[in-house]
Order: structure tokens, then sequence, then C-alpha cells
């Protein structure tokens, strides 16, 4: 494993990866941001006011899931490619099934969200 | 690409050390937070139909806990198995989660001095963050 890499930020932005790679980069940024949700989360339990505060805010509540549960699902696309190598074949197939379920969570839990923001 | 032959290599030839432990880890715990999210759902729903609480409740306490107004937090913190499957998916998360975090690390910060640096304050952070959760859940609910 190289310990440098020669690619500017530029570059990287430029990269055509599609697809493979936009479900990469929200994987990474939902598990960053579940990593500090997590942080928080500890702060909840302690008792933490306004960390309480944040978390029944509503467009929090939207932003979190969307991270949360798009990693849940690619999670689990890449934990089945990954212990059925097999079916990597059908890896451009995988992520649109992927999208389709994320959108029906998402789309499930966006309901609830705004319905109890609304008052319902 | 969509035509390409998917190349495996047996363990023997992988070698068999911390990376690919955490390798395996890292899925299989994932497979594990879904069936402990999945128990805490079931579990979730039981309560529910003691509580009245309605089905957006249930969702929006499940993840965001709010300990002042969630009619759910008197009763699954009461039983032990709910503390027991607490205790359980925050340390598979955590390990999940910090490993995952050390991976993104890895790839920014390249030098053996940072890798080294943010792999000991991983470790320092996980084994407090673990402390702080065991102790909310066993001793201060």
């Amino acid at each position: 494993m190289g310990l440098s890499r020669n690619v500017s930020l530029s570059t990287a932005l430029r990269y055509k990866g599609q697809a493979p790679m936009l479900t990469y980069w929200l994987h990474r940024i939902g598990g960053v941001s579940l990593f500090v949700f997590f942080i928080l989360y500890i702060l909840a339990l302690l008792g933490v006011g306004p960390v309480n505060a944040l978390f029944s805010n509503w467009l929090f509540q939207i932003l979190i899931l969307f991270f949360a549960l798009f990693h849940a699902v690619n999670g689990m696309r890449i934990t089945i490619l990954d212990l059925r190598p097999g079916l990597i074949l059908h890896y451009r197939r995988a992520i649109r099934i992927e999208w389709v379920a994320f959108f029906v969570l998402y789309a499930f839990a966006l309901i609830v969200i705004l319905r109890n923001a609304l008052g319902g | 690409m969509e035509n390409a032959k998917p190349q495996t290599l047996s363990l023997a030839k992988r070698g068999f050390n911390f990376e690919i432990i955490m390798w395996f880890y890292t899925r299989l715990s994932a497979l594990a937070m879904y069936a402990l999210i999945i128990a805490g759902f079931v579990g979730a729903f039981v309560v529910s139909a003691q509580t009245g609480a309605n089905l957006a409740d249930i969702f929006r306490w499940a993840f965001l806990p709010d300990t002042v107004v969630n009619p759910l937090s008197a009763m699954p913190w009461a039983a032990v198995l709910t503390r027991l499957m607490v205790t359980a998916f925050i340390l598979v998360l955590s390990a999940h989660g910090v490993h995952g975090l050390l991976a993104i690390l890895d790839d920014y910060f390249t030098t053996p001095f940072a890798r080294r640096w943010f792999r000991n304050v991983i470790i320092a952070f996980f084994l407090i963050a673990n402390a702080v959760a065991v102790y909310v859940i066993w001793i201060a609910t």
C-alpha cells in the first residue's frame, strides 16, 4: 500500500466515477456523520440539554436520517457483495436496487419526521 | 467492467492478520447491527402496545433519545435484556465506527507518525466513549 498520492483535489473532483463513486463518497460522509451522531447520542444520554434540543430539530432529523439510512442500505450492499463475490458481476444493478430501497425507506422516514414537525 | 470475472483469493493467500480480521469484523458487525435494530424495533412495538405510542413516536424515539418526553424511556431501560442489547449494540457499533473512521483517516494522513497518532487517539476515544456508554446504560439510568 502506497503512502503518498499524487492526486490534486481538482483532479479528484473531475474523476468520473459515476454511481459507484457517489455511493463511495456518501458512505464515507455518512459514516463520519454517524460518528458525530454517536458522540452526541452519548451526550444526550448524559442529559446535555442543547443536544436534546438539536435532536428535536426536524431539519437535523432529516439530514441525519438521510446519511444514516444511506449508510445502512449501502453497507448492506457492500456486505452482500463482499461475502458473495460472485454477485460483483451485477454491482451496477445492485446499486440501482440500493437506491430504490433507500428512497422507499427515506420517504417513509420523511413522512414520519414531517408529520411530527407539523404536529400531525 | 460489467462482464469482468470477479477474482477471489483464499484466506491462506490473503494472509491472516489484523486488517483481515477487521475487514471481516466490519462486515459481520454490520449484519449484527441490522439484527439488533430489528430486535429493538420488535421490542419497541411490544412496548408501544402497552404505552399507546404511535408508529411515528416509535421510529423517532428509537433513533433520537429524548428522555424528558419519551414515554418509552421508562420501560426499556428497566429490563436487563434491553440493557444487554443496548450494550452489545454500542460495543459493536463503536468498534465498527472507529475502525471505519480510521480507514478514512489513513487515506488522507499518510505519514507513519500521523497514522500511529490517530490510531492511539481513536483507541483512547473508543475506550472512554464505551466506558461512558456502559456507565449511562447500567448505572445512570
